[in-house]
């Protein structure tokens, strides 16, 4: 009841969000009225219906609408009820008929002033219902307008989302890119990690032999050296007796080639082109124990006269030393080649 | 050597005698180069010890000197040798069963030549052998045989024989000499030409004027002379037959006719004649009596000769203002000077084996003779004597005879080519000039 009082009383402030209530209400007020119009047993008018239900409504009671739980009771109740009513309409019926006439009056007034409440209620009502219907309507429009506005934006979402989602295939693409460029640097970083390893590996590897080899080296020349040490000990020895036999050597060659000398008769058919080479064999007491001639000068005089000088000394000077005699005169060469010719 | 040792190799190792001698010869050849060697570049330079011994004779010789004196003579005038003088021999053997080397050894003599003499009939047969001492080896053996008159030709034979087999190379003992001596003085002088053997024995005189003669020249036979006598009172070149005493005037032309020289052919003479007015040098064609004239210059241009090689000329001139040696490759070349040394240099004479001229050179106001290697160019003075003119080259090369004056004579010398040794020919009666060495004749 309150909901439909509020529902009349609220005049162009209809609640957006309730048609439906809006409705109910109305719907109530119309079953009211001719609700109120039929127990008067009158010939229910629609329009005093709503009339009665107008008369009734000051009436603090509540309406049997709400009070009909007990069907029966009310029914019993209804009849006793409608038979006092009865005597008493019959009464009151002269009376009431000029009330009702009065009333008529009233009445017509009043449904000449409810027609006009009507009407300015249906014009209220179609104002409100065209004011709800514009409001349907731009709701509508607006729902569309939401619809699209929603449409665009779940087409904008939608867009957004595919350039989200474009982006993001980007950003995975780019990233993926980017992953794989730097698994890649990692990779070749990896790869470049592995040769400089190997690299100082191999290095590391060729030190240590260098260093091996030094080593070795090192090792070798200092046994070279203490080697050559000894040797050069032992070769300044030799040599200190090598060069004691070598120029005793020479003392005895010298020796030996002015004995010879003098007693080469080079013939006068020599040229400086001859040259005879005959090789000695010396006992170790100086003589001569054999003489071969190993290369003619293509002159028999000239052979012979180198043979001849060869043999002509009786002792060959040697030196007293067993060694250096051995070394140098047990078997040694001469040549003949005259250099100046008379 | 290496022929000795394969031989005594493949007796020894009868299945590898080739591998075996081989490896020895290489072994020998290796040990050889690591061996000791000594170098004789010089040589005694003295004369080669000899011991020529006194030939044994059986029956009679002839009188004079012996072949022995006669070898030793030859040898030393060689001056390659130094005989040894037969009173210091130990012994005396005429084979080689005779021969102890040790004492030649011990005497110091390299070669001992022993023979004998033996007389059959009127020739006389020599058999002779010479020893190396130190080798204790025969060098020669041989016999030969002469009539018993000429048994200075036998020795000179011999020595020949000796000279060649220990020096190598020909002896030129046989040879003859010729040369002009003068005698007398005012109308007695006589200018004579000789011949004799190259010691000077055996001389024989084979013209006699009383006009010069001058520079005998022996045919390459050895069979004639030709030499310029002043006989007609001028200058005249004449061939001289020895053998015939023939002559023939090959060259008598108006001016002067002179230094006759033989071709090695013997046909032909180069000759100095001033008939076209100057000294030029001619060949003349001994058959034909052809002449061509080589030379053709203002100046001088006498005493030619030809090169070993028989191509061109020897000459001198004094083209450059004093008298030079010139060589003129071929006739009609340019004549080449050959002698800078001094400004008289003169009368050339090449060696017979063209790597020496010899000439007259002057040094210190006074004459030498030179030679002038033809390789070097190297001149060097061979005679110790002064006044020194003709020299004559010996057909071995070795040896060289000129004049020169010995205690105001003028006698001749005998040189070795390398001015080593000297000896002079014993001197004849008067004055000697002029020798010309004779050909080798077999």
């Amino acid at each position: 009841m309150k909901g439909h009082k509020r529902d009349i009383v609220s005049t162009g402030k209809a609640p957006l969000k309730s048609p439906v209530a809006v409705s109910v209400g109305l719907h109530l007020l119309v079953f009211g009225i001719a609700l109120a119009g039929w127990s008067w047993n009158t010939p229910p008018e629609p329009e005093p219906k709503s009339i009665s239900a107008r008369l009734i409504s000051p009436e603090p009671r509540p309406t049997p609408v709400v009070e009909e739980r007990d069907q029966a009771d009310k029914e019993q109740e209804r009849k006793q009820a409608q038979a006092r009513e009865r005597e008493e309409a019959e009464r009151q019926r002269q009376a009431e008929e000029k009330a009702r006439q009065e009333a008529e009056r009233k009445a017509q007034e009043e449904a000449r002033k409810r027609e006009e409440e009507r009407r300015r209620q249906e014009a209220q009502a179609r104002e409100l219902a065209e004011k709800q219907a514009r409001e349907r309507e731009a709701a509508r429009q607006k729902a569309e307008a939401e619809a699209k506005e929603r449409e665009r934006q779940k087409a904008e979402e939608e867009r957004k989302r595919q350039e989200e989602a474009k982006r993001r295939a980007e950003e995975e693409k780019h990233r993926q890119e980017e992953q794989r460029k730097k698994e890649e640097a990692e990779r070749q970083r990896r790869e470049e990690e592995a040769r400089k390893e190997a690299e100082r590996k191999r290095l590391e590897a060729e030190r240590r032999l260098r260093e091996q080899q030094l080593e070795a080296l090192a090792d070798q020349a200092r046994q070279e050296r203490e080697a050559e040490a000894r040797r050069q000990q032992e070769a300044a020895a030799a040599r200190a007796r090598e060069a004691q036999m070598l120029s005793e050597s020479e003392k005895y060659q010298a020796l030996i080639r002015e004995r010879l000398s003098q007693a080469w008769y080079p013939p006068s058919s020599a040229t400086e082109n001859m040259t005879a080479r005959l090789q000695i064999t010396l006992l170790p007491t100086g003589e001569l124990a054999s003489v071969k001639l190993v290369s003619s000068s293509g002159n028999t005089a000239f052979d012979n006269s180198a043979l001849s000088a060869v043999r002509s000394l009786n002792r060959y000077p040697i030196p007293d030393n067993r060694d250096t005699f051995e070394r140098y005169f047990r078997q040694f060469t001469i040549e003949f080649n005259p250099q100046r010719l008379r | 050597m290496f022929m000795k040792s394969r031989s005594r190799c493949s007796g020894s190792f009868l299945k590898t005698p080739v591998i075996a001698c081989l490896v020895l010869f290489l072994t020998a050849s290796l040990g050889a180069r690591a061996e000791l060697l000594i170098r004789i570049t010089e040589g005694a330079g003295s004369a080669i010890p000899i011991a020529v011994v006194p030939f044994a004779e059986s029956g009679s010789m002839p009188a004079g000197d012996k072949v022995g004196s006669i070898v030793q003579a030859d040898l030393t005038m060689s001056g390659e040798f130094r005989p040894l003088e037969p009173s210091k021999m130990l012994s005396l053997p005429s084979e080689r069963s005779e021969v102890y080397f040790r004492d030649w050894r011990m005497l110091g003599q390299r070669y001992v030549l022993v023979g004998q003499l033996t007389r059959n009939g009127d020739r006389i047969q020599a058999r002779y052998e010479l020893f190396d001492v130190n080798q204790e080896k025969r060098i020669l053996g041989e016999t030969a045989a002469v009539p018993a008159s000429n048994l200075r030709s036998l020795g000179h034979h011999i020595s020949d024989r000796v000279y060649e087999a220990i020096t190598g190379a020909p002896g030129v003992f046989s040879t003859k000499l010729a040369y002009i001596t003068v005698s007398g003085e005012g109308e007695q002088t006589r200018y004579r030409l000789q011949v004799s053997d190259v010691d000077g024995k055996r001389s024989k005189v084979r013209l006699e004027s009383r006009e010069p003669i001058l520079s005998p020249a022996w045919s390459p036979d050895g069979k004639k002379l030709a030499y310029v006598s002043f006989e007609t009172g001028k200058p005249v070149i004449f061939v001289h037959e020895l053998a015939t005493g023939e002559r023939q005037k090959v060259a008598d032309f108006p001016g002067l006719n002179s230094a006759p020289a033989w071709s090695a052919d013997g046909r032909s003479l180069l000759m100095t004649l001033s008939r076209d007015g100057n000294a030029e040098i001619y060949r003349m064609d001994l058959a034909s009596r052809n002449l061509t004239r080589l030379t053709d210059h203002w100046a001088i241009d006498t005493e030619a000769a030809w090169d070993h090689a028989d191509r061109g000329i020897y000459f001198t001139s004094d083209r450059s203002g004093g008298p030079q040696i010139y060589h003129m490759e071929r006739p009609g070349a340019e004549p080449r000077r050959i002698t800078f040394g001094s400004r008289y240099n003169a009368r050339p004479r090449p060696s017979p084996t063209g790597d020496y001229v010899y000439y007259v050179h002057q040094r210190d106001s006074t004459f030498h003779i030179a030679r002038t290697n033809l390789e070097t160019g190297e001149e060097t003075v061979i005679t110790r004597t002064g006044s020194d003119e003709s020299p004559s080259v010996a057909p071995n090369g070795r040896l060289l005879i000129y004049a020169t004056r010995q205690n105001g004579e003028g006698v001749l010398t005998v040189v070795s080519a390398d001015g080593g040794a000297a000896y002079s020919l014993p001197a004849s009666e008067g004055e000697v000039r002029e020798p010309a060495w004779g050909p080798v004749t077999r």
